[in-house]
Protein backbone atom coordinates (compact mmCIF):
# COMPACT_ATOMS: atom_id res chain seq x y z
CA UNK A 1 0.00 0.00 0.00
CA UNK A 2 1.94 2.88 -1.39
CA UNK A 3 -0.92 5.56 -2.42
CA UNK A 4 -3.69 7.06 -0.05
CA UNK A 5 -6.97 5.74 -2.34
CA UNK A 6 -5.21 1.81 -2.78
CA UNK A 7 -4.78 1.97 1.32
CA UNK A 8 -7.85 3.45 2.10
CA UNK A 9 -9.58 0.76 -0.38
CA UNK A 10 -7.52 -2.12 1.27
CA UNK A 11 -8.44 -1.37 4.99
CA UNK A 12 -11.81 -0.12 4.62
CA UNK A 13 -12.65 -3.87 3.10
CA UNK A 14 -10.19 -5.34 5.74
CA UNK A 15 -12.32 -3.46 8.62
CA UNK A 16 -15.65 -4.03 6.50
CA UNK A 17 -15.42 -7.66 6.97
CA UNK A 18 -14.32 -7.53 10.19
CA UNK A 19 -17.33 -5.87 11.22
CA UNK A 20 -19.18 -8.84 9.69
CA UNK A 21 -17.32 -11.32 11.48
CA UNK A 22 -18.20 -9.60 14.91
CA UNK A 23 -21.83 -9.64 13.67
CA UNK A 24 -22.13 -13.07 12.77
CA UNK A 25 -20.89 -14.15 15.71
CA UNK A 26 -24.01 -13.27 17.21
CA UNK A 27 -26.17 -15.88 14.72
CA UNK A 28 -23.94 -18.78 17.55
CA UNK A 29 -25.27 -17.00 20.12
CA UNK A 30 -28.19 -16.76 19.25
CA UNK A 31 -27.97 -20.64 18.37
CA UNK A 32 -26.99 -21.42 21.76
CA UNK A 33 -29.67 -19.83 23.26
CA UNK A 34 -31.94 -21.55 20.87
CA UNK A 35 -30.92 -24.58 21.22
CA UNK A 36 -31.04 -24.35 25.52
CA UNK A 37 -34.30 -23.16 25.54
CA UNK A 38 -35.56 -26.08 22.66
CA UNK A 39 -34.22 -28.54 25.41
CA UNK A 40 -35.06 -29.83 28.93
CA UNK A 41 -34.19 -28.52 31.79
CA UNK A 42 -32.07 -32.40 32.66
CA UNK A 43 -30.36 -31.66 29.07
CA UNK A 44 -29.56 -28.23 29.29
CA UNK A 45 -25.45 -28.40 30.18
CA UNK A 46 -24.93 -30.53 27.49
CA UNK A 47 -26.54 -29.11 24.81
CA UNK A 48 -25.22 -26.00 25.79
CA UNK A 49 -21.53 -27.51 25.39
CA UNK A 50 -21.98 -30.03 22.30
CA UNK A 51 -22.95 -26.38 20.70
CA UNK A 52 -20.44 -24.29 21.95
CA UNK A 53 -17.47 -26.92 21.21
CA UNK A 54 -18.02 -26.98 17.42
CA UNK A 55 -16.56 -23.33 17.31
CA UNK A 56 -12.84 -24.63 18.09
CA UNK A 57 -13.69 -27.77 16.70
CA UNK A 58 -14.41 -26.34 12.74
CA UNK A 59 -12.40 -23.21 13.51
CA UNK A 60 -9.30 -25.54 13.60
CA UNK A 61 -10.12 -27.66 11.20
CA UNK A 62 -10.99 -24.93 8.90
CA UNK A 63 -8.01 -23.79 9.29
CA UNK A 64 -6.28 -26.98 8.19
CA UNK A 65 -8.02 -27.98 5.54
CA UNK A 66 -11.48 -26.35 5.04
CA UNK A 67 -10.15 -23.12 3.67
CA UNK A 68 -7.88 -24.98 1.32
CA UNK A 69 -11.08 -27.32 -0.33
CA UNK A 70 -12.66 -23.74 -1.00
CA UNK A 71 -9.98 -22.38 -3.08
CA UNK A 72 -9.13 -26.27 -4.65
CA UNK A 73 -12.56 -27.66 -5.69
CA UNK A 74 -14.20 -24.54 -7.66
CA UNK A 75 -13.80 -27.22 -10.30
CA UNK A 76 -14.91 -29.97 -9.55
CA UNK A 77 -12.01 -31.26 -10.25
CA UNK A 78 -12.44 -32.41 -13.74
CA UNK A 79 -16.16 -30.81 -14.61
CA UNK A 80 -15.20 -27.13 -15.57
CA UNK A 81 -11.97 -25.36 -17.09
CA UNK A 82 -10.79 -22.27 -14.56
CA UNK A 83 -11.26 -19.15 -15.72
CA UNK A 84 -7.56 -18.58 -14.46
CA UNK A 85 -5.59 -21.11 -15.61
CA UNK A 86 -8.04 -22.65 -17.81
CA UNK A 87 -7.51 -26.25 -16.56
CA UNK A 88 -10.22 -28.38 -14.80
CA UNK A 89 -7.63 -30.03 -12.56
CA UNK A 90 -7.60 -29.49 -8.87
CA UNK A 91 -6.46 -25.44 -8.50
CA UNK A 92 -3.22 -25.53 -6.97
CA UNK A 93 -1.14 -23.53 -8.88
CA UNK A 94 1.13 -20.86 -8.47
CA UNK A 95 -2.38 -18.63 -9.27
CA UNK A 96 -3.23 -15.38 -7.54
CA UNK A 97 -6.46 -17.30 -6.12
CA UNK A 98 -5.26 -20.44 -6.01
CA UNK A 99 -5.48 -23.02 -2.64
CA UNK A 100 -1.80 -23.23 -2.79
CA UNK A 101 -2.13 -19.66 -0.38
CA UNK A 102 -4.97 -21.26 1.47
CA UNK A 103 -2.75 -24.07 2.67
CA UNK A 104 -2.08 -24.23 6.71
CA UNK A 105 1.90 -23.71 5.91
CA UNK A 106 0.97 -20.87 4.00
CA UNK A 107 2.39 -17.71 5.42
CA UNK A 108 -0.39 -15.37 4.68
CA UNK A 109 -2.49 -17.02 7.02
CA UNK A 110 -0.78 -15.10 9.62
CA UNK A 111 0.32 -11.77 10.17
CA UNK A 112 1.45 -10.82 7.29
CA UNK A 113 2.03 -7.23 5.85
CA UNK A 114 1.79 -8.02 2.28
CA UNK A 115 -1.98 -8.88 2.91
CA UNK A 116 -4.78 -7.30 4.94
CA UNK A 117 -7.25 -9.02 3.14
CA UNK A 118 -7.01 -12.67 3.12
CA UNK A 119 -7.31 -13.24 7.21
CA UNK A 120 -10.72 -11.50 7.35
CA UNK A 121 -12.17 -13.48 4.37
CA UNK A 122 -11.28 -16.51 5.94
CA UNK A 123 -13.12 -15.78 9.09
CA UNK A 124 -15.75 -14.49 7.45
CA UNK A 125 -16.06 -18.18 5.95
CA UNK A 126 -15.48 -19.55 9.10
CA UNK A 127 -18.43 -18.00 10.96
CA UNK A 128 -20.43 -19.49 7.68
CA UNK A 129 -19.12 -22.89 8.40
CA UNK A 130 -19.87 -22.48 11.86
CA UNK A 131 -23.41 -21.98 11.16
CA UNK A 132 -23.68 -24.64 8.94
CA UNK A 133 -22.47 -26.97 11.51
CA UNK A 134 -24.89 -25.02 14.16
CA UNK A 135 -28.11 -25.79 12.03
CA UNK A 136 -27.35 -29.64 12.48
CA UNK A 137 -27.04 -29.22 15.95
CA UNK A 138 -30.55 -28.20 16.63
CA UNK A 139 -31.93 -31.24 14.85
CA UNK A 140 -30.15 -33.53 17.07
CA UNK A 141 -30.25 -32.02 20.85
CA UNK A 142 -30.61 -34.54 23.84
CA UNK A 143 -29.42 -37.58 21.98
CA UNK A 144 -26.54 -37.75 20.59
CA UNK A 145 -22.86 -37.90 21.88
CA UNK A 146 -21.04 -35.02 21.59
CA UNK A 147 -18.07 -36.59 20.35
CA UNK A 148 -20.80 -37.94 17.23
CA UNK A 149 -21.67 -34.62 17.46
CA UNK A 150 -17.91 -33.29 17.01
CA UNK A 151 -17.35 -35.18 13.93
CA UNK A 152 -20.40 -34.34 12.32
CA UNK A 153 -19.78 -30.55 12.55
CA UNK A 154 -16.42 -30.50 11.23
CA UNK A 155 -17.46 -32.70 8.34
CA UNK A 156 -20.60 -30.34 7.48
CA UNK A 157 -17.97 -27.40 8.50
CA UNK A 158 -15.16 -28.09 7.28
CA UNK A 159 -15.58 -30.45 4.61
CA UNK A 160 -18.89 -30.45 2.95
CA UNK A 161 -20.38 -27.03 2.78
CA UNK A 162 -17.15 -25.91 1.64
CA UNK A 163 -16.87 -28.09 -1.36
CA UNK A 164 -20.51 -26.77 -1.83
CA UNK A 165 -19.66 -23.19 -2.04
CA UNK A 166 -16.53 -23.93 -3.76
CA UNK A 167 -18.89 -25.37 -6.81
CA UNK A 168 -21.42 -23.09 -6.56
CA UNK A 169 -20.18 -20.08 -4.41
CA UNK A 170 -16.69 -19.38 -5.88
CA UNK A 171 -16.58 -17.25 -9.10
CA UNK A 172 -15.06 -19.77 -10.66
CA UNK A 173 -17.22 -22.39 -9.68
CA UNK A 174 -18.39 -25.23 -12.18
CA UNK A 175 -22.11 -24.83 -11.32
CA UNK A 176 -22.21 -21.56 -12.31
CA UNK A 177 -20.61 -22.28 -15.67
CA UNK A 178 -22.31 -25.42 -16.15
CA UNK A 179 -25.74 -25.36 -14.83
CA UNK A 180 -26.04 -21.08 -14.14
CA UNK A 181 -26.19 -21.69 -10.71
CA UNK A 182 -26.72 -18.68 -8.49
CA UNK A 183 -27.08 -18.30 -4.51
CA UNK A 184 -26.19 -15.14 -3.73
CA UNK A 185 -27.01 -15.34 0.39
CA UNK A 186 -26.95 -19.00 0.61
CA UNK A 187 -30.20 -20.52 0.65
CA UNK A 188 -28.33 -23.43 -0.76
CA UNK A 189 -24.66 -23.36 0.07
CA UNK A 190 -25.32 -22.96 3.83
CA UNK A 191 -28.98 -23.59 4.35
CA UNK A 192 -30.10 -26.83 2.12
CA UNK A 193 -26.71 -28.72 2.70
CA UNK A 194 -27.23 -28.26 6.16
CA UNK A 195 -30.65 -29.56 6.27
CA UNK A 196 -29.94 -31.88 4.42
CA UNK A 197 -26.88 -33.03 6.25
CA UNK A 198 -29.18 -32.95 9.57
CA UNK A 199 -31.75 -35.14 7.88
CA UNK A 200 -29.42 -37.62 6.70
CA UNK A 201 -28.17 -37.75 10.53
CA UNK A 202 -31.79 -37.67 12.31
CA UNK A 203 -32.79 -41.19 9.57
CA UNK A 204 -29.79 -43.18 11.63
CA UNK A 205 -30.23 -41.28 14.85
CA UNK A 206 -33.83 -41.97 15.90
CA UNK A 207 -36.46 -39.84 17.84
CA UNK A 208 -36.07 -38.57 21.31
CA UNK A 209 -37.62 -41.46 23.61
CA UNK A 210 -41.40 -40.72 23.77
CA UNK A 211 -41.04 -38.07 21.10
CA UNK A 212 -44.12 -41.03 19.04
CA UNK A 213 -46.66 -42.81 20.72
CA UNK A 214 -46.41 -46.96 20.51
CA UNK A 215 -48.93 -46.08 17.70
CA UNK A 216 -46.93 -43.71 16.16
CA UNK A 217 -48.74 -40.85 16.75
CA UNK A 218 -45.93 -37.70 17.11
CA UNK A 219 -46.23 -36.03 20.40
CA UNK A 220 -45.49 -32.37 20.86
CA UNK A 221 -41.85 -31.57 23.38
CA UNK A 222 -42.55 -28.07 22.96
CA UNK A 223 -39.36 -25.47 24.44
CA UNK A 224 -39.15 -25.20 27.79
CA UNK A 225 -37.65 -21.66 27.95
CA UNK A 226 -39.65 -19.62 25.19
CA UNK A 227 -38.12 -16.64 25.89
CA UNK A 228 -34.88 -17.78 25.12
CA UNK A 229 -36.00 -18.95 21.86
CA UNK A 230 -37.16 -16.33 21.17
CA UNK A 231 -33.81 -13.91 22.33
CA UNK A 232 -32.11 -16.99 20.40
CA UNK A 233 -33.97 -15.78 17.05
CA UNK A 234 -33.56 -12.68 17.50
CA UNK A 235 -29.99 -12.30 17.67
CA UNK A 236 -29.71 -15.11 15.04
CA UNK A 237 -31.38 -12.31 12.56
CA UNK A 238 -29.30 -9.69 13.89
CA UNK A 239 -26.26 -11.94 12.50
CA UNK A 240 -28.07 -12.77 9.27
CA UNK A 241 -27.37 -9.05 9.14
CA UNK A 242 -23.42 -9.48 9.16
CA UNK A 243 -23.80 -12.79 7.15
CA UNK A 244 -25.64 -10.68 4.15
CA UNK A 245 -22.59 -8.19 4.63
CA UNK A 246 -20.15 -10.35 4.49
CA UNK A 247 -21.64 -12.34 1.00
CA UNK A 248 -20.63 -9.29 -0.68
CA UNK A 249 -17.50 -7.44 -2.13
CA UNK A 250 -18.32 -3.27 -0.35
CA UNK A 251 -16.30 -1.89 -3.55
CA UNK A 252 -15.14 -2.97 -6.48
CA UNK A 253 -13.86 -1.84 -10.11
CA UNK A 254 -15.77 -3.55 -12.38
CA UNK A 255 -14.52 -1.91 -15.16
CA UNK A 256 -11.35 -3.83 -15.29
CA UNK A 257 -12.18 -6.73 -13.85
CA UNK A 258 -14.79 -7.85 -16.71
CA UNK A 259 -11.83 -6.60 -19.17
CA UNK A 260 -14.03 -3.85 -20.26
CA UNK A 261 -10.65 -0.82 -21.59
CA UNK A 262 -11.59 2.43 -20.46
CA UNK A 263 -14.56 1.99 -18.22
CA UNK A 264 -14.28 2.19 -14.75
CA UNK A 265 -17.24 1.31 -12.54
CA UNK A 266 -17.33 1.04 -8.82
CA UNK A 267 -19.87 -0.76 -6.94
CA UNK A 268 -20.86 -3.04 -4.41
CA UNK A 269 -20.78 -7.00 -5.84
CA UNK A 270 -22.22 -10.04 -4.16
CA UNK A 271 -20.12 -13.24 -3.69
CA UNK A 272 -20.06 -13.85 -7.64
CA UNK A 273 -18.55 -10.36 -8.15
CA UNK A 274 -21.69 -9.01 -10.42
CA UNK A 275 -22.97 -5.59 -9.08
CA UNK A 276 -25.54 -5.30 -6.44
CA UNK A 277 -26.30 -2.26 -3.87
CA UNK A 278 -25.90 -2.78 0.01
CA UNK A 279 -29.33 -0.76 0.26
CA UNK A 280 -31.37 -2.95 -1.90
CA UNK A 281 -30.12 -6.14 -0.18
CA UNK A 282 -31.03 -4.81 2.76
CA UNK A 283 -35.02 -3.92 1.89
CA UNK A 284 -34.61 -7.72 0.30
CA UNK A 285 -33.45 -8.87 3.77
CA UNK A 286 -36.58 -7.04 5.75
CA UNK A 287 -38.89 -7.65 3.34
CA UNK A 288 -38.67 -11.25 3.13
CA UNK A 289 -38.31 -11.57 6.96
CA UNK A 290 -41.21 -9.82 6.90
CA UNK A 291 -42.80 -12.44 4.66
CA UNK A 292 -41.58 -14.91 6.61
CA UNK A 293 -43.58 -13.58 9.83
CA UNK A 294 -46.62 -12.86 8.31
CA UNK A 295 -46.95 -16.23 6.77
CA UNK A 296 -45.30 -18.22 10.05
CA UNK A 297 -48.05 -16.12 11.91
CA UNK A 298 -50.88 -17.55 9.69
CA UNK A 299 -49.89 -20.60 8.96
CA UNK A 300 -48.80 -21.75 12.50
CA UNK A 301 -52.21 -20.12 14.43
CA UNK A 302 -49.90 -17.88 16.00
CA UNK A 303 -47.85 -20.46 17.78
CA UNK A 304 -44.52 -18.23 19.00
CA UNK A 305 -41.92 -20.71 18.28
CA UNK A 306 -42.94 -21.57 14.40
CA UNK A 307 -43.67 -17.57 13.82
CA UNK A 308 -39.87 -16.10 15.10
CA UNK A 309 -38.82 -19.80 13.16
CA UNK A 310 -40.82 -18.80 10.13
CA UNK A 311 -39.37 -14.99 9.62
CA UNK A 312 -35.84 -17.10 9.66
CA UNK A 313 -37.11 -19.69 7.17
CA UNK A 314 -38.04 -16.26 4.97
CA UNK A 315 -34.95 -14.74 4.62
CA UNK A 316 -33.19 -18.39 3.83
CA UNK A 317 -36.15 -18.83 0.65
CA UNK A 318 -35.58 -15.68 -0.58
CA UNK A 319 -31.98 -15.53 -0.32
CA UNK A 320 -30.81 -17.28 -3.28
CA UNK A 321 -31.80 -14.52 -5.43
CA UNK A 322 -32.12 -11.39 -2.98
CA UNK A 323 -29.48 -9.66 -4.66
CA UNK A 324 -31.65 -8.56 -7.59
CA UNK A 325 -35.06 -9.32 -6.35
CA UNK A 326 -37.96 -6.87 -5.82
CA UNK A 327 -38.93 -6.47 -2.40
CA UNK A 328 -42.21 -7.27 -2.43
CA UNK A 329 -40.87 -10.19 -4.87
CA UNK A 330 -38.26 -11.05 -1.81
CA UNK A 331 -41.97 -10.83 0.62
CA UNK A 332 -44.02 -13.18 -1.49
CA UNK A 333 -40.83 -15.85 -1.81
CA UNK A 334 -40.76 -16.13 1.71
CA UNK A 335 -44.13 -16.35 2.54
CA UNK A 336 -44.24 -19.30 -0.44
CA UNK A 337 -41.39 -20.77 1.39
CA UNK A 338 -42.54 -21.04 5.07
CA UNK A 339 -46.15 -22.37 3.76
CA UNK A 340 -43.80 -25.29 2.18
CA UNK A 341 -41.07 -25.58 5.07
CA UNK A 342 -43.98 -25.53 7.81
CA UNK A 343 -45.99 -28.22 5.80
CA UNK A 344 -43.42 -30.40 4.88
CA UNK A 345 -41.76 -30.53 8.48
CA UNK A 346 -45.37 -32.18 9.68
CA UNK A 347 -45.47 -34.22 6.85
CA UNK A 348 -42.09 -35.85 7.13
CA UNK A 349 -42.52 -36.16 10.93
CA UNK A 350 -45.54 -38.32 11.09
CA UNK A 351 -44.54 -40.14 7.62
CA UNK A 352 -41.06 -41.18 8.28
CA UNK A 353 -41.08 -40.80 11.89
CA UNK A 354 -38.14 -37.95 11.74
CA UNK A 355 -37.79 -36.05 15.33
CA UNK A 356 -35.85 -32.89 14.46
CA UNK A 357 -36.12 -31.55 17.31
CA UNK A 358 -35.81 -27.35 16.35
CA UNK A 359 -37.54 -27.60 13.02
CA UNK A 360 -33.97 -26.95 11.73
CA UNK A 361 -34.57 -29.33 8.46
CA UNK A 362 -37.73 -27.50 7.37
CA UNK A 363 -36.36 -23.89 8.41
CA UNK A 364 -33.28 -24.33 6.58
CA UNK A 365 -33.51 -27.30 4.62
CA UNK A 366 -36.91 -27.29 2.61
CA UNK A 367 -36.86 -23.19 2.81
CA UNK A 368 -33.44 -22.75 1.53
CA UNK A 369 -34.20 -25.91 -1.10
CA UNK A 370 -37.72 -24.34 -2.10
CA UNK A 371 -35.95 -20.69 -2.32
CA UNK A 372 -32.98 -22.17 -4.86
CA UNK A 373 -35.75 -23.72 -7.41
CA UNK A 374 -38.01 -20.20 -6.92
CA UNK A 375 -35.12 -18.02 -7.83
CA UNK A 376 -34.30 -20.46 -11.39
CA UNK A 377 -37.62 -19.19 -12.31
CA UNK A 378 -37.75 -15.53 -11.08
CA UNK A 379 -34.28 -14.43 -11.91
CA UNK A 380 -34.14 -16.79 -15.42
CA UNK A 381 -32.49 -15.60 -18.21
CA UNK A 382 -29.90 -13.44 -15.59
CA UNK A 383 -26.17 -14.15 -16.46
CA UNK A 384 -24.79 -16.11 -13.30
CA UNK A 385 -21.66 -14.07 -13.85
CA UNK A 386 -20.18 -11.10 -15.17
CA UNK A 387 -16.87 -12.76 -16.76
CA UNK A 388 -19.13 -14.20 -19.48
CA UNK A 389 -22.64 -15.90 -20.41
CA UNK A 390 -22.69 -18.95 -23.12
CA UNK A 391 -25.24 -21.80 -22.73
CA UNK A 392 -25.95 -24.53 -20.51
CA UNK A 393 -23.89 -28.10 -19.94
CA UNK A 394 -20.96 -26.55 -22.04
CA UNK A 395 -18.52 -25.67 -19.11
CA UNK A 396 -15.78 -23.19 -20.77
CA UNK A 397 -18.32 -20.26 -19.99
CA UNK A 398 -20.65 -19.62 -17.32
CA UNK A 399 -24.86 -20.69 -17.98
CA UNK A 400 -27.52 -18.24 -16.92
CA UNK A 401 -29.45 -18.88 -14.21
CA UNK A 402 -32.56 -21.53 -15.85
CA UNK A 403 -34.89 -23.55 -13.54
CA UNK A 404 -33.27 -26.62 -14.66
CA UNK A 405 -30.39 -25.45 -13.60
CA UNK A 406 -31.20 -24.55 -9.77
CA UNK A 407 -33.35 -27.04 -9.66
CA UNK A 408 -29.96 -29.50 -9.66
CA UNK A 409 -28.53 -27.36 -8.15
CA UNK A 410 -31.10 -27.57 -4.99
CA UNK A 411 -30.52 -31.63 -5.28
CA UNK A 412 -26.44 -31.41 -5.52
CA UNK A 413 -27.11 -29.41 -2.00
CA UNK A 414 -29.48 -30.83 -0.13
CA UNK A 415 -29.02 -34.57 -1.43
CA UNK A 416 -25.85 -35.20 -2.64
CA UNK A 417 -23.56 -33.06 -0.48
CA UNK A 418 -26.31 -32.99 2.68
CA UNK A 419 -28.01 -35.92 3.08
CA UNK A 420 -26.38 -38.76 1.63
CA UNK A 421 -23.04 -37.37 3.67
CA UNK A 422 -24.76 -37.14 6.72
CA UNK A 423 -26.81 -40.56 6.68
CA UNK A 424 -23.29 -42.26 5.74
CA UNK A 425 -21.46 -40.62 8.52
CA UNK A 426 -23.91 -41.47 10.94
CA UNK A 427 -24.24 -44.67 10.26
CA UNK A 428 -20.65 -45.02 10.34
CA UNK A 429 -20.78 -43.77 13.54
CA UNK A 430 -23.66 -45.83 14.60
CA UNK A 431 -21.50 -48.79 13.66
CA UNK A 432 -18.87 -47.69 16.25
CA UNK A 433 -21.06 -47.72 19.00
CA UNK A 434 -20.57 -44.06 19.57
CA UNK A 435 -23.37 -42.03 17.52
CA UNK A 436 -26.58 -42.22 20.39
CA UNK A 437 -26.17 -41.93 24.11
CA UNK A 438 -27.27 -44.78 25.88
CA UNK A 439 -31.04 -45.08 26.75
CA UNK A 440 -30.86 -44.85 30.39
CA UNK A 441 -28.64 -41.40 30.11
CA UNK A 442 -31.45 -40.01 27.81
CA UNK A 443 -34.15 -40.89 30.31
CA UNK A 444 -31.99 -39.82 33.42
CA UNK A 445 -30.57 -36.61 31.79
CA UNK A 446 -26.93 -36.18 30.60
CA UNK A 447 -27.12 -33.46 32.89
CA UNK A 448 -27.93 -35.94 35.73
CA UNK A 449 -24.02 -36.03 38.06
CA UNK A 450 -23.57 -31.94 37.03
CA UNK A 451 -27.26 -31.43 38.80
CA UNK A 452 -26.62 -33.99 41.67
CA UNK A 453 -22.92 -32.76 42.38
CA UNK A 454 -24.52 -28.94 42.40
CA UNK A 455 -27.33 -30.12 44.96
CA UNK A 456 -23.98 -31.77 47.07
CA UNK A 457 -22.20 -28.50 47.20
CA UNK A 458 -25.39 -26.66 48.36
CA UNK A 459 -26.13 -28.92 50.92
CA UNK A 460 -22.34 -29.03 52.00
CA UNK A 461 -22.45 -24.69 51.97
CA UNK A 462 -26.09 -25.12 54.03
CA UNK A 463 -24.71 -27.42 56.84
CA UNK A 464 -21.31 -24.96 57.14
CA UNK A 465 -23.25 -21.70 57.32
CA UNK A 466 -25.77 -23.11 60.51
CA UNK B 1 12.49 -16.14 16.43
CA UNK B 2 12.08 -12.65 15.99
CA UNK B 3 11.39 -12.14 12.61
CA UNK B 4 11.67 -8.37 13.00
CA UNK B 5 14.01 -6.40 15.08
CA UNK B 6 13.71 -2.83 14.10
CA UNK B 7 10.73 -1.98 12.01
CA UNK B 8 12.75 1.32 10.46
CA UNK B 9 15.05 -1.29 8.89
CA UNK B 10 12.14 -3.46 8.62
CA UNK B 11 9.66 -0.87 6.33
CA UNK B 12 12.42 0.75 4.77
CA UNK B 13 14.49 -2.37 3.01
CA UNK B 14 13.66 -2.42 -0.44
CA UNK B 15 11.35 -5.35 -0.59
CA UNK B 16 9.53 -5.42 2.84
CA UNK B 17 9.00 -8.92 3.61
CA UNK B 18 5.25 -9.03 4.81
CA UNK B 19 4.93 -12.14 7.41
CA UNK B 20 6.53 -11.00 10.63
CA UNK B 21 4.87 -13.35 13.22
CA UNK B 22 7.96 -15.24 15.20
CA UNK B 23 9.72 -18.19 13.22
CA UNK B 24 7.80 -17.08 9.82
CA UNK B 25 9.80 -18.98 6.89
CA UNK B 26 11.10 -22.09 8.72
CA UNK B 27 8.06 -23.26 11.56
CA UNK B 28 5.40 -23.43 9.52
CA UNK B 29 4.83 -27.27 9.04
CA UNK B 30 5.99 -27.84 12.52
CA UNK B 31 3.37 -25.83 14.06
CA UNK B 32 1.29 -27.39 11.76
CA UNK B 33 1.95 -30.97 12.70
CA UNK B 34 1.50 -29.85 16.64
CA UNK B 35 -1.40 -28.30 15.88
CA UNK B 36 -3.17 -31.45 14.28
CA UNK B 37 -1.43 -33.77 16.93
CA UNK B 38 -3.05 -31.29 19.71
CA UNK B 39 -6.40 -31.75 17.84
CA UNK B 40 -6.72 -35.71 16.55
CA UNK B 41 -5.48 -35.68 20.60
CA UNK B 42 -8.44 -33.78 21.82
CA UNK B 43 -10.61 -36.01 20.07
CA UNK B 44 -9.11 -39.09 21.72
CA UNK B 45 -9.36 -37.86 24.89
CA UNK B 46 -13.07 -36.24 25.31
CA UNK B 47 -14.22 -39.25 23.87
CA UNK B 48 -12.95 -42.10 26.27
CA UNK B 49 -14.38 -39.29 29.17
CA UNK B 50 -17.67 -39.16 27.40
CA UNK B 51 -18.11 -42.66 26.97
CA UNK B 52 -16.64 -43.76 30.76
CA UNK B 53 -19.12 -40.73 32.10
CA UNK B 54 -22.05 -42.02 29.98
CA UNK B 55 -21.21 -45.64 30.95
CA UNK B 56 -21.45 -44.70 35.04
CA UNK B 57 -24.82 -42.78 34.45
CA UNK B 58 -26.19 -45.60 32.41
CA UNK B 59 -25.54 -48.03 35.46
CA UNK B 60 -27.48 -45.59 37.97
CA UNK B 61 -30.60 -46.62 36.14
CA UNK B 62 -32.23 -43.10 37.39
CA UNK B 63 -35.90 -42.66 36.02
CA UNK B 64 -37.77 -39.72 34.30
CA UNK B 65 -38.05 -37.33 36.90
CA UNK B 66 -34.98 -38.60 39.62
CA UNK B 67 -33.12 -35.01 38.48
CA UNK B 68 -35.52 -32.77 40.06
CA UNK B 69 -34.76 -33.38 43.40
CA UNK B 70 -31.55 -32.32 42.50
CA UNK B 71 -32.31 -29.11 40.95
CA UNK B 72 -30.51 -26.06 43.76
CA UNK B 73 -32.14 -23.26 45.67
CA UNK B 74 -29.63 -20.83 45.54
Amino acid sequence: MTDQLGALTTIFTEFYYWITVVLMFLIHVGFCMYEVGASRYKHHQHTLMKNTMLIPLVTVTWFFFGWWIYWAFPTGPGLAPSIMNESAALITDDSAFSAKWALPTSDILAVNLGDHITGVFWAAFLLFSWTAASIVSGAVIERITTFAFGICAIAIGSVFWTIDAAWGWHFDGWMLKILGYHDAYASGVIHAVAGGFALGILMVLGPRIGKFSSSGEPRNIGPRNPWLVTIGLFLIYTGFWGFYAACNIPIFDLGPEYGMEGVTYFTATNIYVTPTTLGGITMNFLMSLSGGLLAGYVIAKGDPFWTYSSGLAGIICASAGNDLYHPIQAMIIAMIGVVIAYKLHYWVERKFKIDDAVGAVAVHGYAGVAGLIICGFVLNGYPSSGYNVGSMWVGTDYAPINPLGMFIGAIIMFVVLGLIPGWIIAKVLHGMGKLRIPREVEIAGLDYNLLESAKDDEKAVSSSTR
Amino acid sequence: MATVTNWIDHLSAKEVAGAVYPGAGSTETLLVIVGIVLWIGWHVLTSNSESEELSKLAKKRRSANDHKSNITEW
